[in-house]
């Protein structure tokens, strides 16, 4: 992970609506599509890195277009991410 | 990073990985604590620990506990003080570090 990235996340119950949370997000704005967990009962996340504005705005945007269509858990803006945090990215950090 | 059970063991559990991850999050830069592990329990439940001095776990348990409720649900926050080294041995299971 770059060392200015910002990370936003947004956690949804179904697969239907984290699809669309992400492919809003990466449309609304200049962000990099990093990584996805299931993580078990329904709860589906989706991460998400780039500058603090354009995660901000597309985590907002993926919000509103995954409410839509299901029910969103909860969603998440960390600026600056601790070192140790990279670490739990890591995991979920996918190869494309 | 390793832990075997010498220093005061944190823990946040939440349903989901977002707050989880915010709890890891604030835990780390609250206080001078570090990150032992993740784990993603099952049934939607993610668990983080963190270790350091009693006080400074104390603190940003509280502020990590906290912080994770505000985004999501909070099921459990926990501070040991001084477990017995083979809880620390479980612990080192769950290690970050290990991959």
């Amino acid at each position: 992970m770059e060392k200015n990235d910002a990370l936003g996340f947004i956690e949804t119950y179904g697969l239907v609506s984290v699809l669309e949370a992400a492919d809003a997000m990466c449309k609304a704005s200049d962000v990099e599509l990093i990584g996805y967990e299931n993580v078990a009962s329904g709860l589906i996340s989706v991460v998400i890195r780039g500058d603090v504005g354009a995660v901000k705005t597309a985590v907002e945007a993926g919000v509103k277009a995954a409410g839509k269509v299901g029910a969103i858990y909860s969603s998440n803006v960390i600026a600056r991410p601790h070192e140790d945090v990279a670490k739990i990215i890591a995991r979920y950090f996918l190869d494309w | 990073m390793e832990y075997f059970g010498e220093e005061a063991l944190g823990l946040v559990e939440t349903r989901g990985m977002v707050p989880a991850i915010q709890a890891a999050d604030v835990m780390c830069k609250t206080a001078d604590v570090v990150l032992v592990s993740y784990e993603n329990v099952g049934s939607g439940l993610v668990t983080v620990m963190v270790k350091g001095d009693v006080a400074a776990v104390r603190s940003a348990v509280e502020q990590g506990a906290a912080a994770a409720a505000a985004i999501g649900e909070m099921t459990a926050a926990h501070v040991m003080p001084r477990p017995v080294s083979r809880v620390g041995k479980i612990v080192s299971q769950h290690d970050i570090d290990a991959g």
